[in-house]
């Protein structure tokens, strides 16, 4: 008589259904895999992302304004790899799972970032304006230096690293 | 030619037509709104069957390739007139009393056993495999389940009539007039057996879970019912809830009629179909498995057959008996 | 509103789903027998009913990145179902190949076979996404009628 008792408290507990899509959704758990993220502040241009995403959906653009980044959802398989190898989280994947579009919408379904062009401090040449890579400077750098760092093209990047280096 | 008026209003108005066919859906809406209760779901409105018709109404009907057009559209058409002149055939306790030009308690089974064979005839007109599984599983089903019904419907006939003193009575109405008089059948321990025999015939004939193997949908895509579409479809899910209300209410009028009249009459009597539907369909439904064509068979040639034999046996001894 | 516009609308909610898998990794095929069956996500309250032959279809979800070999089956069986239809492609594969994008073995993305009206991404699109491409997708089917 299992399934008696089950009847029972089904209709006395009513049903378990969410409101949606007639009401808001549930609560989305924190870590679900969904829309991708792109912060062009942070990226440090390695396009390890670009290299890595098993779908191809990464693709990197030199443009006269510098170097887009696009991720296109609807091949991205969110699979989060391009997250996990990103060294600066640059790319991260918000739990967002809104995707769901008409077909008129198919290929504006993308994250699009710019990563600007700039004049570097030292030389005046062209760079763009990563993040520069400090994980393997020793000792550390501190924020000033990053900063500098930063306003300089990839040849003074170098440049400045090694008289850092020297200086002590 | 009044007379063919009434006859006429009885098949396309009330009880028939009209007025059973909303019966039918919303008897159908409440089944799928309750089950989905018992899921714990929410399940859809009330109204949904009517919903579903009306959709169906705008699609558009295909004929395959390998049918054969006339007799694949024309089963629906035969399936549902049989359903309409069954349902004016049946009378409500103190409501309604069909015409007895019309027929009676064994012209009704004739006409009860036409939607199972307008099936099978689908089935095997579409010319799809599925169909044709439909239509053998059909088959074998109908054979299993109509021997016991017969046997039901003559013990409540031998029941009634010898116990007005005369020979076994096939009229409906009089049927229901002496249980109005004398009190329900179900509460009647010599007929108990052959209500028994009839709650496992009523699942088999509407293809309800576990009997509805010709139908099945996650084996057979729906049998017979696998090729059509649009407005022909609609007609099926129409001869379903025709037939719905037609077993129901033969099922009523045999066992448990109520000595009511009026609005009052009519009320109750769609308040037992409706408690038939949501105990014996939807909580069965809900809650067993469906079984294999084999199974099935033997289980009709075992239980029922022996119920509904045992029926007639104890309704003929006891009725004889107690006129003798 | 005229009786024609009326009976539309009570027919608009009424769509019978139809699922076609071209080839899909069954992922997406789990998710939607998820969105069928779970009673937390009950899409017969929409009133959508999942049918067993393509007949009685009115919504039309195709998984799979439409591989070679069943490529004229799933043409064959899209062509079966009764106008109007919609055509709803689930999870990134039908979409645009997703992670089998420029394979040799599929023919993805299959907007080049079916007249696609909503895509739902995803791998596989959890069930309350495949349920608001779904409701996108009754918007259509509305208008179609
Ligand atoms: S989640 Fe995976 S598929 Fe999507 S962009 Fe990142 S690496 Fe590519
Ligand atoms: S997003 Fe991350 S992985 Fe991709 S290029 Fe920028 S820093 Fe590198
Ligand atoms: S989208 Fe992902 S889960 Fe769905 S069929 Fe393709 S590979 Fe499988």
């Amino acid at each position: 008589m299992n399934f008696l008792s089950l009847f029972a408290r089904n209709l006395r507990r009513g049903p378990y259904t969410e409101p949606f899509p007639f009401g808001p959704p549930s609560p989305t758990p924190k870590r679900l895999r969904g829309r991708i993220a792109f912060d062009a502040a942070t990226c440090e241009g390695c396009l390890l992302c670009e290299k890595l995403c098993p779908s191809g959906a990464i693709k990197f653009t030199r443009t006269p304004e510098g170097m887009t980044f696009d991720c296109w959802h609807p091949t991205c398989v969110f699979c989060g790899t391009c997250e996990f190898y990103c060294p600066t989280k640059a790319i991260h994947q918000t739990n967002d799972w809104h995707l769901a579009h008409f077909q008129s919408e198919k290929f504006g379904m993308t994250e699009h970032g710019l990563i600007p062009n700039l004049v570097c401090a030292d030389c005046g040449g062209k760079g763009l304006n990563t993040v520069p890579n400090t994980a393997k400077v020793r000792p550390p750098l501190s924020a000033e230096e990053v900063v500098q760092l930063r306003a300089r093209c990839p040849k003074c990047r170098n440049k400045f690293l090694k008289s850092r280096g020297k200086k002590p | 030619m009044a007379n063919s008026y009434a006859i006429l209003i009885a098949v396309l108005l009330f009880p028939g037509g009209l007025f059973a066919l909303a019966l039918g859906l919303t008897l159908k809406g409440a089944d799928r709104r309750v089950a989905a209760r018992l899921q714990g779901r929410v399940g859809p409105p009330l109204t949904q069957p009517f919903f579903d018709i009306v959709k169906l109404g705008f699609k558009r009907t295909m004929v395959p390739d390998t049918a054969s057009e006339t007799v694949f559209l024309a089963a629906p058409l035969v399936g549902t007139a049989s359903m309409l002149l069954a349902v004016a055939l049946i009378p409500i306790a103190g409501v309604y009393n069909p015409d007895p030009q019309i027929g009676n308690l064994l012209v009704l089974l004739y006409l009860l056993a036409i939607p199972g064979v307008a099936l099978m005839i689908a089935g095997s007109a579409s010319g799809s495999p599925y169909g044709a599984i439909g239509f053998s599983r059909e088959m074998a089903l109908m054979l299993a389940y109509e021997g016991p019904i017969v046997l039901v419907v003559i013990a409540v006939a031998l029941r009634t009539g010898l116990a007005e003193g005369h020979f076994p009575t096939f009229s409906l109405a009089e049927i229901v007039h002496y249980q109005q008089a004398h009190g329900a059948f179900v509460l009647d321990p010599v007929m108990w057996p052959a209500a028994a025999a009839f709650a496992f015939f009523y699942p088999a004939n509407l293809g309800i879970v576990p009997f509805d193997i010709p139908e099945a949908e996650t084996e057979v895509l729906e049998g017979p019912l696998l090729e059509y579409s649009g407005p022909a479809l609609a007609l099926f899910k129409i001869m379903s809830a025709l037939k719905a209300v037609v077993v129901l209410s033969l099922g009523v009028a045999l066992f448990m009629p109520l000595p009511l009249t009026g609005g009052v009459g009519l009320a109750a009597w769609v308040g037992q179909q409706l408690v038939l539907v949501l105990i014996g369909v939807t909580a069965v439904r809900v809650s067993r498995g469906r079984m294999r064509i084999d199974q099935a068979f033997v289980f009709f040639l075992k239980w029922p057959l022996l119920l509904s034999a045992a029926s007639l046996a104890v309704a003929a001894y006891y009725t004889a008996g107690g006129a003798l | 509103m005229t009786v024609l516009a009326r009976l539309k609308n009570l027919a608009a909610r009424s769509p019978w789903l139809y699922r076609i898998n071209a080839g899909s990794c069954n992922g997406c095929d789990v998710e939607l027998a998820t969105t069928a069956l779970i009673p937390r996500y009950d899409v017969e309250r929409l009133g959508i009913q999942y049918c067993g032959s393509p007949r009685h279809a009115d919504i039309v979800l195709i998984t799979g990145p439409l591989t070679k070999h069943v490529l004229e089956a799933a043409t064959r069986i899209y062509a079966e179902i009764p106008d109007p239809k919609v055509t709803v492609a689930v999870g990134v594969c039908p979409i645009s190949g997703g992670i089998y994008r420029e394979s040799y073995a599929v023919c993805a993305p299959i907007d080049q076979y079916f007249p696609v009206d909503v895509n739902i991404p995803g791998c596989p699109p959890r069930p309350p996404a495949i349920i608001e491409g779904v409701a996108k997708a009754l918007e259509i089917w509305r208008q179609r009628l």
